[in-house]
C-alpha cells in the first residue's frame, strides 16, 4: 500500500502527502484544501532543507558524529503536529502513542535518506537532475 | 525534571540545557558516546533557531488558515541517521533511533523546560 493511504488508514491522521524539490509539486490526501496542501509542502520542504543544512554543519565539527544525512524532523503542537521524513509529511492529531506509530511507518516504509537531499527531491518528478541543479 | 533524569530515557545519548540564546548552560553525556560538548554547543544554537523557525511557522499557519491546534509549541525535533533530538525552548535531549519514544521525549522535555523557565525566574 501506498506510504500516503496507509498513513491515512490511521485514526487521528489529519492529512499525509509528499512534496519535491521547491515544494510546489506535491500529492496528498486528507483534511487540507489543495492551496493549504501547497503551503503545508512548502514548510515541509523549507524546514528539510534547513535540518538538512545543519547536520552538514555538525558533520564539519565532528565527521561521522551521527546526525547526517538528515532523515527528517517533527513539530510538535499544542494539539497536533507535523512529522517528516525526507519528502514525506504528515499533520496528525496528538493522541496517545500516534506520534510513535506515524514516525515507525514513515522510517520503516521511507527507509534511510541519501546524501544529497536535492537531487533525491529533484528526482521525484523526473527530468534530467543534473542539468537542472549544475 | 532534570537532565540525569531525561538521561533515563531509553538510548539517551545526552541530554544539555541551554540559555535563549542558544549557550550551553549544563550537558551530560553517556559515556562512550561521540558526541562532544563543541557538537552540543552547536546543537543548542541551532534549537533557539528551530524553536523561533517553528513558532514563526505554527503562528503563520494558525493565522493563514484559521486551523488551531498549534500553539503553545511544544517543541521540536531533528532526526539524524543515527540519532534524534527532541527538543524544546531550554532543554534538550538526544537519542538513538532504535530505542526512540518521542512522545516520552517531548513530554519529558517540556517538563525540564518548564522547571529552566522557573529557575530563570526565580
Amino acid at each position: 500500500m501506498h506510504i500516503v493511504k496507509q498513513l491515512m488508514a490511521i485514526p487521528g491522521v489529519i492529512a499525509a502527502g509528499e512534496f519535491a524539490y521547491r515544494g510546489d509539486r506535491f500529492q496528498y490526501e486528507g483534511a487540507l484544501t489543495a492551496e493549504f496542501a501547497r503551503m503545508a509542502s512548502i514548510l515541509c520542504r523549507s524546514n528539510t532543507v534547513n535540518v538538512n543544512m545543519q547536520s552538514e554543519i555538525f558533520d564539519s565539527f565532528a565527521e561521522n558524529c551521527g546526525y547526517k544525512p538528515a532523515q527528517g524532523w517533527i513539530m510538535r503542537g499544542a494539539q497536533m503536529s507535523i512529522c517528516n521524513i525526507g519528502n514525506y509529511f504528515a499533520f496528525i492529531e496528538n493522541r496517545p502513542e500516534l506520534l510513535n506509530d506515524v514516525m515507525t511507518i514513515l522510517r520503516a516504509k521511507v527507509g534511510d535518506i541519501g546524501d544529497d537531499l536535492l537531487v533525491n527531491l529533484y528526482a521525484r518528478i523526473g527530468g534530467d537532475v543534473k542539468e537542472a541543479l549544475y | 525534571m532534570d537532565l540525569k533524569q531525561l538521561m533515563n530515557l531509553p538510548g539517551a545519548l545526552a541530554a544539555f540545557t541551554y540559555t535563549d540564546k542558544g549557550d550551553l548552560t549544563d550537558h551530560v553525556v553517556r559515556e562512550g558516546s561521540e558526541i562532544t560538548r563543541e557538537v552540543l554547543d552547536l546543537l543548542a544554537h541551532s534549537c533557539v533557531a528551530n524553536i523561533a523557525i517553528a513558532t514563526l511557522e505554527a503562528r503563520g499557519w494558525e493565522a493563514l488558515t484559521g486551523q488551531k491546534g498549534f500553539e503553545p509549541l511544544q517543541g521540536f525535533s531533528m532526526i539524524g541517521l543515527e540519532w534524534s533530538v527532541v527538543l524544546t525552548g531550554r532543554c534538550g535531549v538526544i537519542m538513538k533511533n532504535r530505542d526512540v519514544n518521542y512522545e516520552d521525549a517531548f513530554n519529558a522535555i517540556e517538563a525540564c523546560g518548564a522547571a529552566q523557565h522557573m529557575q530563570g525566574a526565580a
